[in-house]
């Protein structure tokens, strides 16, 4: 375990930039490097950063040079900012992902490749178990662009572990985060001063703290499971009741006039959801993280439905 | 309530809202006013409206079953007049898998089932039902459902509620059951492919057939219109002496007299949970239960007499 060398992709997103903290506290890691175009979000002591474009076919002579044993892929985008088109976050994920992989073969000292991925490849179905295992990736068609990408990037990873027994891939399939200071689909839309909702659907959603998404990319890192493992808090909580925990206001728009009115909110300059995020506001998602706990061990501390309190609390204080 | 108390409340509770309260708090204000008990429903609603309540990861909702309690109890002693026999065979702890007969599209037996259990079992305890798919589709049968134990029907599901020993109904004929049509009432459905016998022995749950005896007069099915079921999605469109004739209002169920028997569980624990692999044993099992089911609905059915009055 001592002497590890790893490198994060995507070390200028906000939990790039703290697992990069994390890691250089540990006593167990020797060398921290992170790759961007965007330099961290929080100072870093001994973090050697690299600033590359992941798509970039430079990466496969920059990968190398660092020599590490272990590689956190951080970089996979799961809805395009304000700059950003949805062709180039395609780009992103699928093009980063194969670049990634073809430098990964140039580097001998490779032992382990931890992705931190997204339980948006099981959709959000009506019909689906209130659960999804890991096996359950292929159990409805893929409806959404993000889902079609995050199933390329699996789809590559296992490849790409098949030919390489010698390397543990672990895929880490994680329910949207929430914590302070992160600004993601889920803390956009439950800043805004009404939250539009699919009037009588109350769907179960699933977060994971922040601090929990951390940890868990440490225990992988750690301990890495071949194959994908779950990520989540425990507990589900109703969007309902999650508007509500954090201090808003739900605006139930019938099913049908849903997309016209965000759309046109969105000219008002409200938040726009992306297709995942509607389908998970009508329908939801649940996973199953027993191998998470049993597997990788660890099992996360924070509920969905506290993860949620400690985000609004934190919010009301900032505003 | 008089109608001073509730002067007096709106009164308070625009005061409330003028010197600039949220509603939650004005009502809480409001509430002020009232009698001891309506003061405490009221507190109630309040404390949802702040997102206070809990449901388990199952979105299962105890304060919202609670709240709706009265509109079933209704339906239950007035509408359905529901006689229950055996409800002390269904184990008083730790995971069962109950198994009915199954009629009508919305799950009023899955309800009646439950009411039964929380009124007649010395250990009142909330199964949980699996659920047609599609009513997940519906808006406000969706969240209804889930929030009083309703789940998708998928074995993933029923599976890991058992290993949680929770107490599980199911309907084996599934959309075969609800479809049938009214002459056919009664007479139990093929058992799918006996998928609950392997989730029982899978989870070592032991099995409690139940037979419901007036669930399948609720919606007379004269006939059916597949065409329009296709349109809009549904498994069928039935027709009713009262749907679609009266709109919405054919929604409401007729008023037949039920009973409800809970039979002695079958114990499968024995066979361990690789005897979910013979297919023998679980063709058998799913016979037995389906034929011990069928029985006692013909045995109900003569001691209920005529079926709606």
């Amino acid at each position: 375990m001592a002497g590890r060398r790893v490198l994060i992709t995507g070390v200028g997103s906000h939990v790039g930039s703290l697992l990069a903290q994390r890691l250089e506290r540990d006593p167990d890691v020797e060398h921290v490097a992170g790759l961007d175009t965007r330099g961290p979000k929080v100072d870093l002591d001994r973090t050697e950063y690299i600033r590359a474009d992941i798509r970039d076919p430079e990466i496969g002579r920059l990968i190398p040079a660092t020599e590490v044993d272990t590689i956190v892929h951080e970089q996979i985008v799961r809805q395009p900012g304000p700059r950003m088109s949805p062709p180039a976050m395609h780009d992103v994920n699928v093009i980063g992902t194969l670049q990634l992989l073809a430098a990964c073969e140039r580097v001998p000292t490779l032992r382990t490749i931890v992705v931190r991925g997204s339980a948006g490849i099981y959709g959000a179905e009506p019909h689906a178990p209130q659960f999804f295992r890991e096996e359950m990736a292929q159990l409805f068609p893929q409806r959404t662009r993000f889902q079609r990408d995050v199933a390329e990037i699996e789809n590559y990873f296992e490849t790409y572990a098949r030919r390489h027994p010698g390397v543990s891939c672990t895929m880490l399939r994680y329910q949207p985060a929430i914590g302070p200071g992160l600004r993601t689909q889920i803390t956009r839309y439950l800043s805004q001063p009404v939250c539009p909702t699919y009037m009588g659907f109350d769907p179960r959603i699933q977060l994971v703290d922040i601090e929990d998404a951390l940890e868990a990319l440490v225990a992988a890192v750690r301990n890495p499971v071949r194959g994908a493992v779950n990520v989540a808090g425990p507990g589900t909580i109703g969007l309902g009741r999650m508007i509500r925990l954090a201090g808003r206001r739900a605006l139930p728009i019938a099913s049908p006039l849903f997309g016209a009115v965000t759309s046109a909110g969105q000219q008002l300059g409200l938040d726009s959801q992306s297709e995942d995020f509607q389908r998970l506001l009508r329908y939801g998602r649940g996973v199953d993280t027993r191998r998470l706990t049993d597997e990788v061990g660890y099992t996360p501390r924070h509920s969905t439905a506290q993860a949620v309190e400690t985000w609004a609390h934190q919010a009301r204080a900032a505003a | 309530m008089n109608s001073a108390t509730a002067i007096a409340f709106m009164r308070r509770l625009r005061a409330g809202l003028d010197s600039g309260l949220e509603l939650p708090d004005a009502i809480s204000r409001g509430a002020t006013a009232l009698p001891r008990d309506a003061r405490e429903t009221l507190n109630r609603i309040v404390d949802r409206m702040e997102g206070d309540y809990t449901e388990d990861e199952w979105g299962f909702d105890e304060e919202f079953t609670e709240l709706v309690e009265p509109f079933f109890a209704f339906l239950y002693e007035t509408w359905w007049r529901v006689k229950v026999e055996g409800a002390e065979r269904v184990p008083a702890h730790g995971r069962a898998l109950l198994t009915a007969n199954h009629a009508g599209i919305l799950p009023w037996d899955a309800t009646m089932i439950s009411l039964a259990l929380l009124r007649e079992h010395p250990l009142p305890r909330n199964p949980r039902f699996l659920v047609l798919n599609w009513a997940f589709d519906l808006p406000w049968v969706s969240s209804g459902m889930r929030k009083v134990g309703g789940v998708v029907a998928s074995p993933f599901n029923a599976m890991r509620l058992l290993e949680q020993d929770h107490l599980v109904a199911v309907f084996p004929e599934g959309v075969k059951g609800t479809g049938k049509p009214y002459s056919e009432r009664y007479r139990l459905q093929r058992f799918g492919r006996g998928g609950f016998v392997e989730i029982a022995l899978r989870t070592g749950a032991p099995i409690v057939p139940v037979a419901v005896v007036g669930s399948e007069e609720i919606y007379p099915k004269l006939a059916d219109l597949p065409w329009v079921a296709r349109l809009i999605g549904a498994p069928y469109f039935p027709v009713t002496p009262t749907f679609p004739l009266l709109g919405p209002l054919g929604v409401i169920p007729l008023p037949s007299k039920w009973r409800i028997e809970f039979l002695d569980p079958i114990e499968t624990a024995s066979y361990g949970p690789e005897a979910a692999e013979d297919r023998t044993l679980v063709l058998e099992l799913s016979e037995r239960v389906r034929d011990q089911i069928q029985q006692a609905l013909y045995a109900n059915l003569v001691k209920r007499g005529p079926a709606f009055i």
